[in-house]
């Protein structure tokens, strides 16, 4: 028993030395804002999707300053003598009209509100879906897995485009077909994943440990396995959004999804094709803000998948970048004394990519 | 509970109070599946074949077998982690075999595991204060600051500091992960801990360290031990008894002194003759049997005794008549009373129990050496 009480001593020791550092212990959510905050390239996606966010929410605003109703046609000031549509900073409209005469900029605002509305919602509603499929696929196994695995490559094989033109044809287009159309077509992507990882997961011996505990299935799915399939969903969703708010873009312009008055960006692209040769900015604009805005939340999504594997050889590689360029400056001062520095020998100096953001 | 009542009154030779777990018979086969439109059963792996063993209260029983000879199915049969093909597992006088989950509720509390690896037994996700605080939660026995008190409780008496009660198992290091699987398993109070190779992935340093953590917390708590190891070394430093398993089977089995100091099964004799001696002159000094051939597939095991197509000392019978597990006194190779066997094991010891068992039909005598090499030819 004396080799335990040593023990214990030399653990009082240990414990000392480390009473300086902070007790509460990182989480792997604070160690991802950490890394991703020092990826440029994902804060100005950041940024950009939350000024989209905001700019939709305070689309009314925009209206009242202009004086310019999104559905409001201004046949007098906001057209030319030929009827056709003005061009950008004209008569007060900031990004020009539309072929009635109603001012793009406040529409392109209020399109973005339903594209951002469908993206978010339709995305979310899809992975609480597949989450749940998928945790049951998994955990459960055997027939329950066959019936949901079977049920997810039946939703995957669809001709998704051709069906859902088809029911928004049928039920007559709404938001709300809208919604359950691509709902219905997310939900088997992130079911797939989530059924790979719980597959992985459940294995695991802390798995094992929870079940000796005595804690029962729904207690292990969504307390032991859940927490470990956050990151790998996050990042999925990132990615869904801008496919959904493509995908109702798509059928807007189709003209199945949103119907006019009301602004998308898919009709607003649709009814532009007309004019495109008279009106340039009736296509650019709605076209531009739909490319920033999947762009912005595809980077995000891209950048927050490397900053939960900090193994990533984008990260490591802009990290080593920025090194080779602090250290060049750092030469560039005192020029002529850093003689036989060459070669290999920059990169032994860069930092543990793994360990430098935890610290610890 | 009647059932457990007549069980009792069948096999009253065996039924001490002292006994805390009786294994009855257990088997435990893994069905092989075909892939293929349709899925069917092609084979079975036979992971425990016909186990029978006894762990008395207070006492730890040592399981050793090379990696694919059933020790850790047979830990998790015991714990009521996986159902058993057939055969009994009576916990404490209550039959706990193929029991609901439900039922088997309250008897979570007087089993526990601690895991092999302890990276992997420690959800990355969670606190270690909420790792080790599942238990208080599961079974509703503390909650609020009652539970954090516990806890921290806990944590001291494995040796950890209560102040990191907040932090996630990736800040500390195998041996302190392991401590924590052991916090968890101690926190119900438990009268069994199922040991899985608690320290065969830690450090030689550490693995001191937490076998006497074990060692203290079993007289403090009078816990009993079923300790799985592939170390030999470790399990004579922790158990009372050995059992040895190979291919599903227990080849032999007593008190380790017994065991250790007087071997019957050539496979047991081959194994102890595996294990490095610390003393090179020792080293240098000792013949090591050789086995060739790996262990066959545990899906068609060989016919008659397991060990027969690598054992040394093998003849024909030894392919058709299995070996039964039979006494031995601690000196002279025969058995204690050659026609014992038809009586039945239970009459005549158990594993687990105070009696040397083999099941060999040519057993090694004291002192004989196996077709083997000795060392300094090895190298």
């Amino acid at each position: 028993m004396s080799i335990t009480e040593v023990d214990f001593q030399a653990h009082g020791v240990e414990a000392a030395q480390e009473a300086a550092a902070p007790v509460e212990g990182r989480s792997q959510w604070q160690l991802t804002w950490r890394r991703l905050r020092g990826d440029r390239v994902s804060m100005i996606a950041l940024g950009v999707v939350v000024l989209m966010i905001v700019l939709a929410i305070i689309a009314p605003v925009f209206a009242s300053i202009t004086g310019h109703p999104p559905n409001t046609a201004y046949p007098i000031q906001g057209e030319n003598a030929a009827g056709n549509p003005i061009g950008p900073f004209t008569n007060g409209f900031w990004l020009g009209t539309d072929s009635t005469g109603r001012d793009l900029f406040v529409r392109i605002l209020y399109g973005a509100r339903i594209s951002l509305f469908v993206g978010v919602v339709t995305t979310a509603i899809a992975a609480f879906l597949g989450v749940t499929v998928g945790l049951m696929a998994g955990y459960f196994g055997g027939i329950i897995d066959t019936l949901l695995a079977r049920l997810t490559d039946t939703v995957l094989a669809f001709p998704y485009v051709v069906l859902a033109l088809a029911l928004a044809e049928a039920f007559g287009p709404s938001l709300t077909i809208i919604l359950v159309l691509i709902t219905f077509f997310s939900w088997a992507g992130i079911a797939r994943i989530v059924r790979g990882q719980t597959l992985s997961i459940k294995e695991k011996e802390y798995i094992e440990a929870a079940r000796s505990l005595g804690a029962g299935p729904f207690r292990i799915m969504f307390l032991d396995i859940l927490p470990n399939l956050l990151a790998p969903v996050l990042v999925v969703a990132t990615l869904y959004i801008p496919q959904a708010i493509v995908f109702e873009a798509t059928l807007s312009f189709l003209g199945l999804g949103i119907q006019p008055p009301t602004a998308s960006w898919g009709n607003m692209l649709a009814d532009a094709q007309n004019f495109y040769q008279v009106a340039w900015w009736y296509l650019a604009f709605p076209a531009l803000f739909l490319l920033i805005t999947t762009l912005a939340f595809n980077l995000l999504g891209d950048g927050i998948r490397d900053a939960m594997d900090p193994r990533t050889e984008r990260l490591i590689a802009a990290r080593r970048m920025r090194g080779r360029r602090a250290r060049a400056r750092k030469r560039a001062g005192s020029e002529g004394t850093a003689g036989g520095t060459g070669g290999a020998g920059p990169d032994t100096n860069f930092p543990d990519p793994v360990r430098a953001p935890g610290g610890s | 509970m009647a059932d457990t009542a007549t069980n009792a009154a069948r096999t009253p030779a065996t039924t001490d109070d002292n006994v805390l777990v009786r294994v009855e018979n257990v088997v435990k086969h893994f069905p092989v599946r075909a892939g293929g439109f349709v899925r069917h059963t092609v084979g079975q792996v036979h992971a425990v074949d016909d186990v029978s063993l006894v762990i008395e209260r207070g006492k730890t029983l040592g399981l050793v077998g090379e990696t694919g000879s059933g020790k850790s199915t047979l830990a998790r049969c015991v714990a009521g982690l996986i159902p058993v093909t057939s055969g009994k597992v009576i916990f404490d006088g209550r039959d706990i075999t193929n029991i609901s989950r439900r039922a088997m509720r309250p008897l979570r509390r007087e089993v526990q595991m601690i895991f092999q690896d302890p990276y992997s037994s420690l959800n990355p996700r969670r606190r270690v204060g909420s790792i080790i605080g599942e238990p208080f939660i599961i079974h509703k026995t503390a909650t609020g600051a009652e539970r954090k008190r516990q806890v921290q409780e806990l944590m001291e008496r494995v040796g950890l500091n209560p102040e990191h009660y907040n932090r996630f198992p990736a800040e500390f290091s195998g041996g302190q992960r392991q401590r924590i699987g052991v916090a968890r398993a101690l926190a119900l109070r438990p009268k069994l801990i199922i040991c899985d190779e608690p320290v065969s992935a830690l450090d030689v340093s550490i693995q001191a360290q937490v076998l006497n953590l074990l060692a203290d917390l079993q007289q403090e708590y009078g816990l009993s031990y079923l300790f799985i190891a592939h170390d030999l070394e470790v399990v004579r430093h922790v158990s009372d008894k050995v059992a040895v398993m190979y291919l599903g089977r227990v080849g032999e089995a007593g008190p380790k002194d017994d065991l250790y100091g007087h071997p019957r099964h050539p496979y047991t004799v081959a194994l102890l003759s595996a294990a490095p001696a610390a003393d090179p002159d020792t080293a240098a000094a000792r013949h090591r049997v050789i086995l060739t051939g790996d262990v066959p597939s545990p899906i068609d095991p060989p016919a008659g005794c397991r060990f027969h197509p690598r054992c040394p000392k093998a003849q024909e019978v030894c392919s058709r008549e299995e070996p039964l597990l039979v006494p031995y006194q601690e000196s002279g190779a025969e058995p204690v009373a050659a026609g014992a066997a038809a009586t039945g094991a239970a009459a005549t010891g158990i594993v687990g129990g105070n009696i040397h068992l083999a099941a060999c039909h040519f057993p090694v005598a004291d002192g004989e050496t196996l077709a083997s090499v000795s060392a300094k030819e090895l190298t």
